[in-house]
């Protein structure tokens, strides 16, 4: 008798669940806001919100972080200078975890008074949710994707965002590749490279890009790789052959550079290290004779002076880019809201035709963004020439020196 | 004879068994009472009727979430709670019935969406028809749970829990590191996974917002908790139940213990395979992050704190932990109806402090404590309390005056949240009085370092708290919300 | 197509008997640091049947006090005492920290829960580490400090070690570091102390008798509440000696740096055979050079799954961890 009960519970439920679903996806819209959510207008009133998809927690969070600290540097920036002020409502998107960035995503995208989006800071990421970001009409503009494949397809396979939604303030992994390999080869004139990348995509795309750039002109690579987790590398440091001329470590995480260079010293091994402008922290990454590619930051302007200054004397770059995101982002809503209404439609507008003048951007370069393919790796959504990577060397002391 | 001053005082230690005391025949006047008036009657109302009329209020009320809920909320409320809601009944089945302790439960998952992702996306250009994708993940993941469980048959209790976790480990370390080359392209596609993996079609019908796949994880979830349901009544079921209690003597009385052990693991296995799947393509795409140890803790959490075995303590443990734990996320929006709700939720368990007039001194107190507090601290110097607060609302002014909000001292922050640690330690030790007296600086504390150091961080907040809520649950409550009490005999 | 396990053999044989050396230091120089955090885990679960999660982040909080007292005196850059009583009051620091955490956080959250069903102290511990991993993300900001031991005393614009990074002795030209004799001396010396402790203190034959049977030994006049206690104590103790080792020997101080090793160390109690103290330290031995030879010699990308592979088989082949006594269950 039970069992029978239950069985007819069970028909009913399923029989339930099926007649709601089937009326909620045909039925006309019949609850709020089913307007179109790129048009839909906000009155411009004294504040504006912008959202940002870091990681906050997790394994990346000293990186997420990182890149909160700049971006709540430029609010209260601009919050100084401008009457309509910004707000950053944080987004917590736990990397590598993709499941919480497309939550963050959804939660973003039905926010109706939320105007664009700084980040997702994950290449990954901005893949998973860049779609949900378009329905909702956002624009985003990040400053730490660098997939090369987010922007300019690659051959038998589309490009991995849609085109006009997807910007980012940081150049791409080719555009980084090229100057390291060239440096490499030209400048240095070294032949027996070493690669360890350390198993995140951020890593990975870099290596291969300079991997295969420095066998097409004929130096002798190894490739390998470390997990972000160890800090002990001896083991690794064993298996680098001793006549190895140049170690390149496109890792995230500058302390971790400096346990390797101070580790490869220690066994007795005499390799340049080369890093990626994850390792541009000047406080932190301090080996003497050693080279960083990164974006051509004036660590002597004023607005790098305040940020040392607001955060007990911290001097670090990988979150840069998200304060030129921000910027980006509220000069786009600032424009558009010069007739009293905005919306999401209007603001990526907006984006698409931005020019923010080098002084601005901090970055060593003004700020435009590519409408089309552009030379061999860059396509709509990265920034126009001149933005590309410098070249810095350590000096003695940790003084960076910047040397191409 | 020495002084014997080492026994268990009577009421010192209060879950300890008491020595010529029943329990549960002291407790039938308290029974008796909770069973009167509109909630007892409510509540035995509740308690008799069936099962199934139970599920079906549960999944009514469910359906009718996306007519009131934003899509966002749908998103993260709704669906994330049924697929973690899901996941957990899986576990539920290899922990809560058979008591096999599985740490590697979340490479399940990934198996299967891994499978689903290599059998129906742009990776090798396979597509085959959902159906049949979904049915050979789920065999691929009860597949190798079935060679897990060979492992049980040699490994007990503990040692069976780590070499389940080096499972899972290995598993996120195959798809993130080793991604082997075969056919051309790395089979899992390293740390950037499997992109691009179409979404389900079921007989021609796509499946591509929200509202859809919530409705499908509904019907998934009720078939997969009346089948749970079914099974926890037969006769596997209760062969589960007897050797997740007492394995020696379920052995003795035949039950073939091992091949219920197996039996276990593949439908716990299955199950993950199936919500791996889904996951999948709700993605649209797949990646080694996605199956680390948080997720393994979150479901732990949920099934343990539900109440191992209960099939309705799963539900609302994932229902507690996911929307706690989305409502807590910053970007959930409503930070001012977070400063009430914290807010709100001190002064409710102020409310549980006995007498009443305890309760109304502690509020009383603290209140002046801390505008005593305000106005030193501002006679001294008035950059301790030049701040401001963040996303306050209509209550910023009435902070502003009572809590103290220093600009400018850097190392403030860490001083103020170690005080209020050590100080919630001291309260909770000392009784009586001191107690009493105790809290109201604790209090004005936990309003200090809310305001200067845990609004500013929502993210890392939601983690401090979520801490916290494990550590006070299991002190209230440790056999779980809706688990049974475990008597032990002495 | 070649073949990877060729490619192994090459590097064996290019590394030859220099580098077999080289691995087999760096494994046991890690594998005792391990060891050190797995002793408190095997301890408490010899007492209380109860893995303590939070264990791990208590050696981060002792790599963390030992790194604020470093700064405290001037940091590894310019130090304003001598070397040696900088490093013992770091050690004494960062021990009397850790173990008075330790005490506290067993007499709030898991006391309470001596008697409640297995699972719920270890979701108790659980919430613990949460909290204290957290607590401290907030307060650092998620930021990685840097022992930087690497300058002390030494130059690092000319890439000169200091003292404690040069070597003590060379075998076939490969160094062994005075901070690695410092590392694998002090655990040797802390886990004969232990084994003594255990073995010939009243307090070691309180231990023993309170992790046999505790309602036998609490009515045998034993303040069981006393001995948990020290237990927890002692095992964090250990825990933040070698969390400020791990800081003089590599350096790297930052929120999430319990997690990994307090999983490690919790694989090696169980693989030598939890409950054990023998089997913890054999265990952790064990984990280190299985870790230093695998990346040594598979490298990075199957290292990893070939660690976890060979811990697997040690457990199928001896299912109650290496030193573990087979259970004799009582029908």
């Amino acid at each position: 008798m039970r069992k029978l009960l239950f069985g007819a519970g069970l028909v009913a439920v399923v029989a339930t669940a099926a007649t709601a679903a089937i009326a909620a996806t045909h039925a006309p819209a019949t609850h709020a806001a089913k307007a179109n959510p790129a048009t839909r207008l906000v009155k411009c009133g004294n504040t504006h919100l912008i959202g940002m998809a870091f990681p906050a927690t997790g394994d990346a969070a000293s990186l997420g972080q990182q890149q909160l600290r700049w971006a709540l540097f430029f609010q209260s920036r601009w919050n100084k200078t401008h009457k309509a002020k910004i707000r950053i409502v944080q987004g917590d998107t736990q990397l590598p975890n993709t499941a919480q960035a497309l939550s963050v995503a959804h939660q973003f995208a039905s926010a109706t008074t939320m105007l664009g989006v700084i980040g997702p800071a994950g290449s990954q990421e901005v893949q998973d949710t860049v779609n949900v970001y378009k329905n909702a009409g956002l624009a985003v503009v990040t400053g730490s994707a660098t997939r090369v494949a987010l922007t300019r397809a690659k051959t038998g396979k589309p490009r991995e965002t849609p085109a006009n939604y997807f910007f980012r303030t940081v150049p791409n992994d080719d555009q980084q590749g090229q100057r390291v390999s060239n440096y490499i080869r030209k400048t240095l004139k070294k032949s027996r490279v070493y690669i360890i990348d350390d198993d995140e995509a951020y890593s990975q795309g870099l290596a291969d890009q300079v991997q295969k750039l420095l066998r097409a002109s004929n130096a002798s690579v190894t490739r390998d790789h470390v997990s972000q987790s160890v800090s002990d590398f001896s083991s690794l440091i064993t298996r680098i052959p001793s006549n190895t001329q140049v170690v390149y470590i496109p890792w995230q995480l500058a302390g971790k550079a400096q346990l390797f260079f101070t580790q490869l010293r220690t066994a007795g091994k005499s390799a340049i290290v080369f890093g990626s402008d994850g390792l541009f922290a000047p406080g932190t990454f301090t080996a003497p004779n050693s080279y960083v590619s990164a974006f051509p930051v004036d660590f002597n302007s004023a607005a790098l002076k305040a940020y040392k200054k607001a955060h007990a004397n911290k001097e670090e770059a990988f979150g840069l880019p998200s304060y030129t995101a921000g910027l980006v982002v509220a000069t786009a809503i600032e424009k558009a809201c010069k007739d009293g209404n905005v919306s999401r439609a209007e603001v990526r507008k907006n984006i698409i035709q931005t020019k923010l003048p080098k002084a601005a951007t901090l970055l060593g370069f003004a700020v435009r963004f590519l409408h089309k393919n552009s030379g061999a790796s860059q396509g709509n959504g990265d920034m126009a020439a001149p933005a590309n990577f410098a070249v810095f060397r350590i000096a003695k002391g940790g003084k960076y020196v910047r040397v191409s | 004879m020495p002084d014997r001053t080492d026994l268990p005082a009577p009421d010192a230690a209060p879950d300890a068994p008491r020595i010529g005391v029943d329990d549960w025949v002291a407790q039938a006047e308290e029974r008796r009472e909770r069973g009167r008036g509109v909630s007892g009657f409510l509540g035995r109302g509740w308690e008799s009727s069936p099962a199934s009329a139970k599920l079906l209020v549960l999944v009514g009320l469910a359906s009718t979430l996306p007519f009131w809920l934003n899509e966002g909320d749908l998103f993260s409320y709704g669906l994330y709670t049924l697929l973690y809601a899901t996941l957990a009944l899986g576990l539920n089945i290899v922990v809560g019935f058979a008591g096999l302790l599985d740490l590697g439960y979340v490479a399940f998952y990934g198996l299967g969406a891994y499978t689903y992702a290599l059998l129906s996306s742009e990776h090798y250009g396979i597509h085959w028809p959902t159906p049949a994708a979904m049915a050979a993940a789920m065999a691929v993941a009860a597949a190798v749970g079935l060679a897990l469980g060979f492992t049980s048959r040699r490994l007990l209790g503990d040692y069976l829990a780590i070499v389940t976790l080096f499972f899972g480990q290995a598993f996120v370390a195959f798809a993130n590191n080793a991604n082997p080359k075969v056919a051309g392209e790395g089979l899992t596609g390293g740390s950037n996974g499997i992109a691009n993996v179409d979404s389900l079609s079921f007989f021609g019908y796509e499946l591509h917002t929200t509202e859809q796949y919530f409705y499908l994880l509904l019907i998934v979830f009720t078939l997969a908790a009346s089948a749970l349901f079914f099974l926890n009544q037969s006769r596997t079921g209760r062969a589960w139940r007897a050797l997740r209690e007492d394995p020696l003597a379920a052995e003795a009385m035949s039950m073939p213990v091992n091949r219920l052990k197996l039996l276990a693991f593949m439908f716990g296995a299955a199950t993950a395979g199936l919500m791996g799947t889904i996951f999948a393509s709700i993605q649209t795409a797949v990646v080694a992050g996605n199956f680390d140890t948080s997720l393994l803790i979150t479901l732990y959490a949920i099934v343990i704190l539900g109440g191992l075995g209960s099939i309705s303590g799963v539900i609302v443990g994932a229902i507690v932990i996911n929307v706690t734990f989305e409502f807590l996320a910053p970007s959930s929006g409503h930070p001012e109806l977070k400063r009430w709700l914290f807010y709100g939720v001190i002064i409710l368990l102020l409310t549980r402090i006995r007498p009443w007039w305890r309760a109304a001194a502690v509020f009383v107190g603290t209140i002046a404590f801390g505008f005593a507090v305000h106005a030193i601290a501002h006679a001294i110097d008035p950059s301790w309390t030049s701040g401001h607060v963040v996303d306050a609302g209509r209550l910023a002014g009435a902070i502003e005056a009572w809590v103290i909000l220093p600009t400018g001292k850097a190392k403030f922050d860490t001083v103020v949240y170690i005080g209020l640690v050590a100080a919630i330690i001291v309260v909770t030790q000392v009784r009586g009085w001191w107690r009493t007296i105790g809290m109201i600086p604790t209090l004005y504390l936990v309003a200090v370092v809310w305001e200067n150091v845990l609004v500013e961080q929502p993210a890392v907040t939601r983690l401090i708290l979520f801490g916290a809520l494990l550590i006070a649950l299991m002190m209230a409550r440790p056999q779980g919300l809706l688990g049974t009490a475990r008597v032990e005999i002495v | 197509m070649h073949l990877p396990l060729l490619d192994i053999i090459d590097t064996i044989r290019t590394l030859g008997w220099g580098g077999a050396f080289e691995l087999a230091r760096n494994g046991i120089v890690l594998g005792s640091l391990y060891a050190l955090i797995a002793l408190g885990y095997t301890l408490v679960y010899g007492i209380l049947k109860l893995l303590n999660f939070a264990h791990g982040d208590i050696y981060m909080i002792g790599a963390f006090i030992g790194f604020g007292v470093l700064s405290a005196f001037g940091g590894a850059g310019n130090p304003s005492i001598a070397i040696l009583p900088l490093v013992i009051l770091m050690f004494l620091a960062a021990m009397l920290g850790s173990g008075l955490l330790g005490v506290v956080i067993e007499r709030f959250a898991y006391r309470p829960l001596r008697n409640a069903p297995r699972i719920a102290p270890l979701i108790s511990a659980l919430g613990v580490s949460f909290f204290l991993q957290n607590s401290v993300l907030l307060l650092t900001g998620g930021q990685r400090y840097n022992y930087g031991t690497f300058e002390l005393g030494g130059d690092l614009s000319t890439a000169t070690p200091g003292p404690l990074f040069r070597p003590a002795f060379t075998v076939d030209q490969r160094p062994v570091t005075w901070v690695q004799v410092l590392v694998v001396g002090t655990s040797l010396g802390l886990m004969v102390a232990l084994t003594l402790v255990v073995s010939r203190t009243r307090l070691g034959k309180a231990m023993r008798a309170t992790a046999f049977d505790r309602e036998a030994a609490s009515m045998m006049g034993i303040d069981t509440d006393r001995v948990i206690a020290s237990t927890f104590f002692i095992g964090s103790v250990l825990a933040a000696a070698a969390g400020v080792m791990f800081g003089l020997y590599i350096g790297e101080t930052y929120h999430f740096m319990g997690f990994l090793a307090g999983l490690k160390a919790f694989t090696a109690a169980v693989v030598g055979g939890i409950g054990s103290i023998p089997g913890a330290m054999v265990g952790g031995l064990l984990i280190g050079l299985t870790e230093a030879y695998a990346t040594g010699y598979i490298g990075g990308q199957w290292s990893d799954v070939a660690v976890f592979g060979i811990l697997i088989l040690v457990m199928l082949v001896r299912p109650n961890g290496l030193f573990g006594a087979r259970a004799i269950q009582k029908v």
